[in-house]
C-alpha cells in the first residue's frame, strides 16, 4: 500500500459520498462503480493500473473544464439567440467545438506555429527530441512537430475541400431531382445505387490506381464516391418539402426552378444538410487519411497525417509512440466533428427518445 | 410462399444486373488511361515494335466490347488472366489470399456480432443512464478512430509492451488451428472493435425505436419486468433490423479489412489489392475490386433476404 494507492480510493469514495449526499445519482453510481471496478484492477494490474485509472480521470477532467471554459466563452461571445442554442450543448458538443478551433487556427497559422518547415531536413533520421525538436525527427530527421503541424492545413483542407465538392455536386443533384422529378430523378436515383454499391475504399483505389495519386484526382474521386449519400439524403428532404402548399404557391406565382430551389427548399431543408456535412466530413476524412496511409495520398515531401504514420511505424516495435500522434489527431477531429453533429442531430429531432 | 421466392428472386436479379454494371464500369475505367495498357506497363521510352508484340499478346487491338465481353466470361469462371507485372495467373495468386481474408473476416465476425448484439441490448436496457452515455461515447471515439490507428495501439500493447501476441501475422500452410488463430488475433481485434462499435449503436437505436411503440407500454403496463418486456417482446420484432445491420457491417468489414491488412501484413487480398494499385498492375486491381464489390453486393442482398423474411410486412408491399 503505497500513499499513492491510499489517496487514490479516499479521493474516490469521497467523491461517491459527496455525490450520494447531494443526491446526484448517475455521478455517484459511476463513481461508486470506479471504486469496485478499481478493486479489481489494482488487484489485477498493480499500481501501474491504477494510475492509469487516475491520469485518464484526470484527463478527462480537464477536457471537461476546457468544454466549459469554452461554451461560456461562446456564449459570452454570441448573440442573444444563438447564445439560447448554445446553453443547450452538452459537454461533449462544447468540448467539440474546442477541438474545432484549435484545428482551425492550426491549419492558418501553420507557418507561424510550426518552428521548422515542413520539408526541411535539420537532424538525423529517427533523431530523439530535445530543446530544438519538441517530438524528435521523423524518417528523414525533419522535425515530427512541424509536419504534424503542417499536416493539419493539408491533411484537413483537402479532406475539406472534398467534403465540400462531394457535398455541392450531392445537393445539386438532389436539389434538381426533387424539383424537376421524372425520368432525371429516376435515372440520379439509379445512378446513386450503382456508385453506393461499390465499397468506398476499393472504387478510390480503382480510380488512384488507373490516374495516379495526384490531389485533383484524389478529390474528384471522393467527390463522385460520396456524393451519392448526399445525393440520396437531399432528395429524401426535398422531397418532403416540395409537396408543401408555399412550393405550389411560388409554382402558381410562375417562380422558375432556381428560385424554388434557392428561396424555399434550400432554407428550409439547412438543418439536416449541415449535420450531414459533418458527418460526411468524418467519411471522408477517414477515408483520405487511409488512402494517405497506403502511400496513395498527398505525396511526399508535404506532410500529411496518414503517410506520416506509416512512414514512421518502425518506431512503434521499439515502443514509441510518437508515429501515433497524427493518427491520434485524425481519430481526436473525427470525434470531435460527431459530437457536435451528435448535438445538432439531437436538436433537430426535437428532443424524442434517443 | 411463393411470393417470398418472387420477391427474392427479384432482389437476386436487382444485384446481378449491378454487378454487371459495376463489372463495366470496373473495365472501362481502365480504358480511360491515356494511351493504352500496353502503353502504361512499357513506359513513355517503349519502342513500336515492343508496343505492338504487347498488344498483339493482351489481344488489345480487338474492340473494347469484344474484350470485355472475354474478360467477363473469364471472370465468371474466377479467370483473370496473367498479371502484368509478374506474368502469373491472377486467380492462382488471388484465390489463397481471398480465403485468408475470408478466415480473417470470419474471425472477427464470430466475435463482435454476439458481443455487440448483447452489448447493445444492455445499453438498450439503460438507457439515459450514465453507463448509456459512456458507451456512446467510448464507441463514437472507436467509429472515429483510423483503423491503423486501433491497430497500432493493439501492437504497441498486445505486440510490444507485453508481447502476447505476434505484431505481424505471417500465415503459412503448416500452422495448428490454434496457432492460426493466435497469429490473426491483432488483426481481427482491430476489426472487432470498428464493427463492434458501429453494430452496438445501431442494435441499441433499432431496439429503442421499438420500444415507443404502444405494445411495448402495454407489456409495461401489465408489470412485466424491463428485461423481460425487451428480451421477449422488443427483441423478436427487433431481429429484422439486427439482422440489417449485422450484414451492413460484414460488408463494411470487407473493406475495413484493406487497411488492417496492410498494417499487420496480413497475406490477404486486401494487401494484394494496395500493391497492385501502386505497381499499376490492373489485372490485379480489376479481379480484387470484382471480387471486392461482389462480396459487398451478396452482404447487402443477404441483408434485404434476411428483412424480408423476418418482417412478413415487407412481403406485401401497399
Amino acid at each position: 500500500m503505497t500513499w499513492f494507492v491510499i489517496g487514490y480510493y479516499t479521493v474516490l469514495l469521497a467523491a461517491s459520498c459527496l455525490a450520494a449526499y447531494f443526491n446526484k445519482r448517475s455521478l455517484f453510481l459511476l463513481l461508486f462503480s470506479l471504486t469496485l471496478v478499481s478493486f479489481v484492477l489494482g488487484i489485477v494490474g498493480g499500481t501501474g493500473a491504477l494510475k492509469f485509472v487516475a491520469i485518464s480521470a484526470g484527463v478527462l477532467a480537464l477536457a471537461g473544464m476546457v468544454a466549459y471554459g469554452f461554451r461560456e466563452f461562446l456564449i459570452v461571445l454570441a448573440s442573444d439567440d444563438l447564445a439560447k442554442e448554445l446553453r443547450t450543448a452538452p459537454m461533449t458538443a462544447a468540448f467539440g467545438m474546442f477541438v474545432i478551433f484549435t484545428y482551425a487556427v492550426m491549419g492558418i497559422f501553420a507557418p507561424l506555429i510550426a518552428p521548422h518547415g515542413e520539408a526541411e531536413i535539420i537532424a538525423s533520421a529517427f533523431a530523439p527530441a530535445d530543446e530544438n525538436m519538441l517530438l524528435g525527427a521523423d524518417q528523414l530527421g525533419r522535425d515530427m512537430f512541424s509536419r504534424i503541424v503542417y499536416g493539419t492545413r493539408n491533411s484537413v483542407g483537402l479532406a475539406l475541400t472534398a467534403t465540400l465538392m462531394a457535398f455541392i455536386l450531392g445537393a445539386l443533384a438532389g436539389l434538381l431531382a426533387a424539383t424537376k422529378g421524372g425520368w432525371f430523378d429516376q435515372f440520379m436515383g439509379r445512378l446513386a445505387d450503382v456508385i453506393m454499391s461499390i465499397p468506398s475504399l476499393i472504387f478510390a483505389l480503382l480510380m488512384l490506381s488507373i490516374f495516379g495519386p495526384h490531389v485533383h484526382v484524389i478529390i474528384i474521386a471522393v467527390a463522385i464516391i460520396y456524393a451519392p449519400r448526399v445525393f440520396r439524403l437531399t432528395r429524401a428532404v426535398a422531397g418532403n418539402i416540395v409537396v408543401m402548399d408555399y412550393i405550389e404557391a411560388a409554382k402558381l406565382r410562375g417562380e422558375g426552378t432556381w428560385y424554388l430551389i434557392r428561396k424555399e427548399i434550400l432554407p428550409n431543408s439547412m438543418a439536416p444538410l449541415i449535420a450531414e456535412f459533418g458527418l460526411e466530413f468524418c467519411f471522408v476524412f477517414l477515408l483520405v487519411a487511409g488512402l494517405s496511409f497506403l502511400g496513395l495520398g498527398i505525396q511526399p515531401p508535404t506532410a500529411d497525417w496518414g503517410s506520416m504514420v506509416r512512414e514512421n511505424a518502425t518506431l512503434i516495435s521499439f515502443g514509441d509512440i510518437t508515429p501515433l500522434i497524427p493518427a491520434a489527431a485524425i481519430a481526436l477531429l473525427t470525434v470531435a466533428v460527431n459530437f457536435v453533429v451528435d448535438w445538432m442531430l439531437w436538436r433537430s429531432a426535437g428532443l424524442k427518445e434517443t | 410462399m411463393g411470393d417470398i421466392l418472387g420477391l427474392v428472386g427479384k432482389r437476386l436479379g436487382l444485384g446481378l444486373i449491378i454487378l454487371l454494371v459495376i463489372s463495366i464500369i470496373i473495365f472501362f475505367m481502365v480504358e480511360l488511361l491515356p494511351g493504352d495498357i500496353a502503353q502504361a506497363v512499357l513506359g513513355q521510352g517503349a519502342t513500336e515494335e515492343n508496343l505492338r508484340a504487347l498488344r498483339e499478346e493482351m489481344g488489345l487491338n480487338q474492340p473494347a466490347i469484344v474484350r470485355y465481353l472475354d474478360w467477363l466470361r473469364g471472370a465468371v469462371m474466377f479467370d483473370f488472366g496473367n498479371s502484368i507485372v509478374t506474368g502469373e495467373s491472377v486467380a492462382n495468386t488471388i484465390s489463397e489470399r481471398f480465403i485468408n481474408t475470408l478466415f480473417l473476416a470470419a474471425y472477427a465476425a464470430m466475435i463482435a456480432v454476439p458481443v455487440s448484439i448483447v452489448l447493445g441490448v444492455l445499453v438498450a436496457l439503460l438507457r439515459n443512464s450514465i453507463f448509456d452515455r459512456v458507451a456512446n461515447v467510448v464507441s463514437l471515439s472507436f467509429i472515429s478512430s483510423p483503423e491503423f490507428f486501433l491497430g497500432y495501439i493493439l501492437i504497441l500493447y498486445f505486440a510490444v509492451k507485453w508481447s502476447m501476441f505476434p505484431a505481424i501475422a505471417s500465415l503459412s500452410n503448416d500452422m495448428s488451428f490454434l496457432e492460426l488463430l493466435q497469429r490473426a488475433f491483432l488483426p481481427a481485434l482491430t476489426l472487432v472493435l470498428v464493427v463492434m462499435a458501429h453494430m452496438m449503436r445501431m442494435t441499441r437505436a433499432a431496439i429503442i425505436n421499438l420500444l415507443a411503440s404502444p405494445y411495448i407500454e402495454m407489456a409495461r403496463l401489465k408489470g412485466t419486468p424491463p428485461w423481460k418486456v425487451i428480451v421477449r417482446h422488443a427483441l423478436p420484432n427487433a431481429w429484422a433490423p439486427i439482422i440489417n445491420v449485422v450484414a451492413l457491417n460484414l460488408a463494411y468489414l470487407i473493406t475495413g479489412v484493406v487497411l488492417v491488412e496492410v498494417v499487420f501484413v496480413y497475406p490477404g487480398i486486401g494487401q494484394a489489392l494496395v500493391d497492385a494499385v501502386s505497381k499499376r498492375d490492373f489485372p490485379v486491381v480489376q479481379a480484387c475490386c470484382l471480387i471486392f464489390a461482389a462480396t459487398f453486393i451478396l452482404l447487402n442482398l443477404a441483408a434485404d433476404v434476411g428483412a424480408i423474411l423476418t418482417n412478413p410486412r415487407l412481403r406485401h408491399p401497399k
